[in-house]
């Protein structure tokens, strides 16, 4: 069994920075992995621990530079990995979420794996969409914010997962391989890579493909959004004190919610 | 010349300080004060994989150099110097091993490190023997295929806790020649007549154990003798170089440490309508900590570097490790100087740090044996 896991290199401020136009100057960005993808990785090296998977392969979308953030998930276990890029995507300010299916439709179909595991979002742009969208581009089934994963019902073809839904409620269901399954945090508890992981990472393949590699032109990853504005926006605190006993407080209260919209039907 | 990191040198220092941070940091101050071997932490540093770094990869571990050995270190002790001590020393002894070891004994004693099996030691100094290292008399006697050792080992790290030791020990008495006579012997603390006494009450470094070796007629088989017979002086003097850096690595990472402390505070601590660090007296100390910092960390890396090129840099090792420890030491009294009262607490690490960073300057060779070596390299004067 073969399990793919999209990984991406997000970037973060640091505490001072400059907006300049529509980006920030590298000065002030720190790359890491993806918070969620580091959890997708770690769920697909306990599949290949457990026996399930024979091979975890990583994909991702970014420039050379993101090879040593990479890396890390093949330090983890990933036995190895394919980087896109292109000059095409060079150019562009944001990578909006048809681009990067069209891609990655693309590895997937020259990878074949059994399951895809994305992270539910990136840190970053936020989109939380990459991954069903790849799988209504596939065919396939799909699972999102999955928090629980039945790794012995993967060997059965099908995976038995339990989904995040909103207000705390929970879903369990089973979907049906080949299958996505955008992975939330908290799944599982990722690994440190190892110091002889990290060894042995580097010199693991990273395939660099271009999207002429993989049959797609400019054309298919044109993006429909532009970046027209970008600021900080202003953080507020507002803080409510109840005066009086429990009855009275729980009253406030519930005007307060009610006044706020929560609830209304 | 090239001074940037690799990317695989980056990842080591990534990975190892985030470890630090999350496993280290929050339990810090407890095995500080309670004087108490972080065991815990040493299970989780061997499921993270990040014991052993320098044990060849067939033995299980990552075969790195002193580079990454060095920044590995620094990281550690940039967050807690006892635990990192701890950490870094389950290998103390091997390089011996990894030299002159017998393919048997690589497997014996190597192995068990990365995988947190085993903890070992390096036992040279006594009661009566510190920086002169040749006065060792803990004495080792051939009886059949049995070496008998008798003497008493002093300092030694890792002493009541540890698996096994490479201990020092006279097995010719009657050789010529101050430096001949001696014999690197592996020694099992589950040998009959070991004994070690924990030693507390220590100043700093307290979640490192440091125990008195006592051993009393301890018989290990011949197998146990690390290298040649009557060259263990010799043995022991050539990881010198390497055991030195690791030192000043030490010391950079108390100095990173101290810093990184002292800058934070800086700048939430006010006094007189404004924080601290907008006064000119603190902006110099800031500054000079800093520079001195990265001044020792450029030497600490050139001699890992070196060293790990086969060059034979014994003034530099020195170099590096007088000046690295006194850095730590002198840049730790900033750091609390500059947390005023609150620096005199342990509700902050520099007060850890202040304590911790003077033992950089007494192990592996004090600052006087330091600058007696780089005074006789530069004169010429052998030893
Ligand atoms: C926490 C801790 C852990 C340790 N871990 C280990 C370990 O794992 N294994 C091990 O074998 N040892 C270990 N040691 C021992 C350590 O290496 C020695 O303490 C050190 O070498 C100094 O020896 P000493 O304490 O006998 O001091 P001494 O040699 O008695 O020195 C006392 C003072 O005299 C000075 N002095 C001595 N000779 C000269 C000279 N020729 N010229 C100028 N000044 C001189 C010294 O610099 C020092 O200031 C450890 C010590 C401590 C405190």
């Amino acid at each position: 069994m073969k399990v793919l896991v999209t990984v991406k290199e997000v970037a973060a401020v640091e505490d001072e920075f400059q907006i300049a136009g529509t980006s920030i100057d590298e000065t002030y960005l720190e790359y890491d992995l993806n918070e969620w993808d580091d959890y997708a990785v770690e769920e697909a090296v306990q599949l290949q621990e457990a026996g399930i998977a024979d091979e975890v392969v990583a994909v991702t979308i970014g420039p050379e530079r993101s090879e040593e953030t990479i890396r890390m998930a093949l330090a983890k276990g990933a036995d190895r990995a394919v980087r896109i890029w292109d000059d095409a995507l060079e150019g562009a300010d944001l990578l909006d979420v048809g681009a990067k299916t069209a891609i990655l439709e693309k590895v997937v179909e020259e990878e074949d794996p059994d399951i895809v595991l994305s992270g539910v979002q990136a840190d970053d742009d936020g989109f939380g969409a990459t991954g069903v969208s790849l799988a209504d581009a596939l065919g396939y089934e799909w699972a999102a914010v999955v928090n629980h994963l039945d790794q012995d019902s993967v060997e059965s073809g099908t995976a038995s997962v339990r989904r995040e839904l909103e207000g705390g409620v929970e879903e369990l269901t089973d979907v049906e391989l080949p299958a996505v399954l955008t992975i939330q945090t908290g799944i599982n508890e990722p690994r440190y890579a190892s110091l002889r992981g990290i060894r042995q990472a580097q010199r693991k393949e990273i395939a660099p493909k271009t999207l002429g590699d993989l049959g797609l032109d400019a054309a298919a990853v044109e993006n429909e959004l532009e970046l027209t504005d970008m600021y900080e926006p202003e953080t507020e605190s507002d803080a409510t004190y109840f005066e009086g006993g429990p009855d009275e407080a729980a009253g406030q209260l519930a005007d307060l919610l009610r006044e706020k919209g929560v609830g209304a039907q | 010349m090239d001074f940037a990191l690799s990317d695989e040198q980056k990842q080591i220092k990534e990975e190892v300080a985030r470890f630090a941070e999350n496993e280290i940091e929050p339990v810090a101050q407890e095995y500080d004060v309670e004087e108490k071997y972080p065991w815990d932490i040493i299970e989780k540093a061997a499921d993270a994989g990040l014991l052993g770094a320098h044990i060849p990869f067939e033995y299980g571990g990552a075969d790195y150099g002193n580079l990454e050995s060095a920044l590995i270190t620094e990281e550690l002790f940039a967050v807690d110097p006892g635990i990192g001590l701890s950490l870094t020393s389950t290998s103390f002894g091997a390089d011996a091993i990894m030299e002159f070891g017998t393919d048997d004994q690589k497997e014996r004693f190597l192995e068990p490190i990365p995988t947190g099996d085993a903890i070992m030691g390096a036992a040279i100094s006594e009661p009566d023997t510190g920086s002169d290292v040749s006065s060792v008399s803990t004495q080792a006697e051939k009886d059949g295929d049995e070496w008998v050792i008798n003497g008493n080992k002093m300092w030694i790290t890792n002493g009541s806790i540890g698996d096994y030791y490479v201990v020092l020990c006279e097995t010719d008495p009657d050789a010529e020649g101050r430096y001949n006579g001696f014999s690197q012997i592996v020694v099992e603390s589950d040998r009959d007549g070991f004994e070690a006494e924990k030693i507390t009450g220590k100043l700093g470094i307290r979640a490192s154990d440091t125990a008195e070796l006592i051993l009393k007629d301890v018989r290990v088989p011949e197998e146990n003798l690390i290298g040649t017979r009557g060259m263990g002086f010799l043995q022991q003097m050539q990881f010198f170089d390497e055991t030195r850096t690791a030192v000043a690595a030490q010391g950079v990472g108390i100095a990173k440490g101290a810093n990184e402390a002292a800058l934070s505070y800086a700048q939430e601590r006010e006094q007189f309508d404004r924080p601290i660090s907008d006064f000119q007296a603190i902006q110099h100390k800031l500054s000079d900590m800093h520079t001195r910092t990265e001044a020792a960390r450029m030497l600490t890396y050139k001699a890992a570097w070196n060293v790990d090129q086969g060059a034979d840099i014994t003034k530099l090792a020195s170099m590096a490790k007088e000046y690295a420890s006194r850095v730590a030491v002198d840049v730790a009294n900033e750091a609390v100087q500059i947390h005023g009262g609150a620096g005199f607490v342990n509700d902050f690490p520099v007060e850890r740090f202040y304590r911790d960073a003077k033992i950089t300057q007494i192990y592996e060779g004090t600052t006087e044996i330091q600058k007696n070596i780089i005074a006789r390299e530069l004169l010429g004067k052998g030893y």
